[in-house]
């Protein structure tokens, strides 16, 4: 019966999910790293107001991003009515928007793990690499982040497992199309709504599967199972 | 420090016994269960309903499929408005309910956009290369988005639009892409469109009957391991009389025979 289910099962929103997930934690990263090195080191006032905005999401409610993002995005609104002009893409309803939107939910889950991470290591590391007059990058590549690998590592699994619980913000700028917005946790929502409970079950314990698993692993390699099994 | 800590304690405790002193038992409210393009009519229903037989109402609005999965995991809803029929007779036929739905009304499709300026346009707004995104109900959850389908199909538009099309979880949602704009132009209940608090209101299109499959609309009364709330029964016999039924009919809901 289980097996029939499975069978019949369309892949396409769990590939979806984790298309978007991996997309969304590779460019949060890029990004992500920046942003909490400036939080970190930075004396500028400004960043208390920075910090405040990346930490917002983790406060709001998913579904006031997504309202904010489908009202911006939305192509009679300036910032949609641009992008569509002079860059030819449309946020709403599309890929590339739920890989912005999901950049914005996510944030606080990669930057705040590296941000406490460079925040609590010893000033004279960097020091040290100053006064060998190694350039700040050269410092943040080869000094600061090997010394914080358990936070990076944390941060991308938080992002990367955030990004697969997205709901609220999908819902509000996705439009459920299959294969480009329609999401496992849109199509759990679908299937529970079209009283396909067996649909939605076999989802639902995919997902609950892999992010065990994705939670574990980073749990393990944190605690130190892995210690010798991974160098970069 | 502790001082302080007592006061804030006292504080909390005086506002619970405030708060729970104050409250007395209420004449027992009817909690009507709607789905969300009976929203608009139900404000109304309900205040005449309210005023006819002294009970209070309090209304939850969501998609009927959603509805229907918290009524079988008994959600303390007393009266169940759905889209459809469907919904309802799942409930019927697997036992949560005892009494059998009835229709209290026949909903209609229309073709809404705020990207136009003239009603006659619409149907080339659809159709215009131009458009990119056309918002429907999904049709596996909603009956508006089954009845979108027919009337693309029978039309032969599903071709030509098919890649446009984007799905609203519920008619709430569809309203929510067309006014805001996301979506040039979309398919919704009529019952939307003529109600008086949407504003303002674009342009819209009947879509012609014959396209599609009346959306036949359920109601059924939902007891409680067999007991029913009084109030539920008035309220059915209330959507069922001419003044219910004259409601229905301004908003845009045909009433079946």
């Amino acid at each position: 019966m289980q097996g029939m289910i499975l069978l019949a099962m369309d892949f396409g929103p769990l590939w979806l999910t984790f298309k978007l997930a991996l997309i969304t934690t590779l460019l949060l990263l890029l990004l992500g790293i920046p942003l909490a090195y400036w939080l970190a080191y930075s004396t500028a006032r400004l960043r208390f107001v920075v910090e405040t905005l990346v930490s917002m999401p983790l406060v709001l409610p998913p579904t006031v991003i997504g309202f904010y993002l489908l009202l911006a995005f939305s192509p009679s609104s300036g910032l949609g009515q641009w992008l569509d002009q002079w860059l030819g893409v449309r946020l709403v309803f599309s890929f590339e928007g739920l890989v912005v939107g999901s950049i914005i939910y996510s944030l606080p889950f990669m930057v705040q793990p590296i941000r406490s991470g460079l925040a609590s290591l010893p000033a004279n590391l960097m020091e040290a690499s100053d006064l060998m007059g190694k350039t700040r990058l050269i410092t943040l590549r080869y000094v600061l982040l090997p010394n914080i690998k358990p936070a990076l590592l944390t941060a991308i699994v938080l992002t990367f497992a955030h990004t697969v619980g997205e709901f609220g913000v999908v819902l509000m700028i996705g439009g459920s199309i299959p294969e480009v917005t329609k999401v496992a946790s849109i199509a759990i929502y679908e299937e529970v709504e079209s009283l396909n409970y067996a649909g939605a079950n076999a989802y639902s314990a995919i997902l609950f599967v892999i992010t065990f698993l994705i939670l574990l692993l980073l749990n393990l390699t944190n605690g130190g199972y892995f210690k010798g099994l991974w160098k970069w | 420090m502790r001082q302080w800590l007592y006061t804030l304690l006292f504080g909390m405790g005086s506002l619970l016994l405030l708060v729970v002193g104050c409250s007395e038992p209420p004449p027992q409210p009817l909690t009507i269960a709607a789905s969300a393009n009976v929203h608009y009519a139900l404000d109304s229903l309900v205040s005449v309903f309210e005023e006819q037989y002294g009970v209070s109402c309090e209304i939850v609005v969501s998609s009927s499929g959603k509805l229907t999965a918290q009524i079988a995991k008994g959600a303390p809803y007393d009266i169940f408005l759905s889209a459809d029929m469907r919904y309802p007779y799942s409930l019927y036929e697997e036992g949560y309910v005892k009494h059998e739905p009835v229709v209290y009304g026949l909903g209609s499709l229309v073709l809404w956009s705020f990207h136009t300026t003239d009603a006659e346009d619409l149907w080339q707004v659809l159709t215009a290369e131009a458009t990119r995104s056309i918002a429907i109900a999904n049709p596996k959850t909603a009956p508006y988005g089954r009845a979108t389908l027919q009337t693309l199909e029978a039309l032969g538009l599903e071709e030509q639009v098919g890649e446009k099309l984007i799905y609203g979880e519920s008619i709430s949602q569809v309203n929510h892409f067309i006014t805001s704009g996301a979506a040039e132009i979309g398919f919704t209940a009529k019952s939307v469109v003529l109600a008086p608090g949407v504003d303002p209101k674009g342009y819209w299109l009947e879509v012609s009957p014959e396209h599609y499959t009346p959306i036949a609309q359920g109601m059924v009364i939902v007891d409680h391991d067999g007991y029913e709330v009084p109030a539920a029964l008035d309220f059915y016999r209330f959507m069922l009389s001419p003044t219910a039924q004259s409601i229905l009919r301004y908003y845009g809901y045909q009433i079946p025979e």
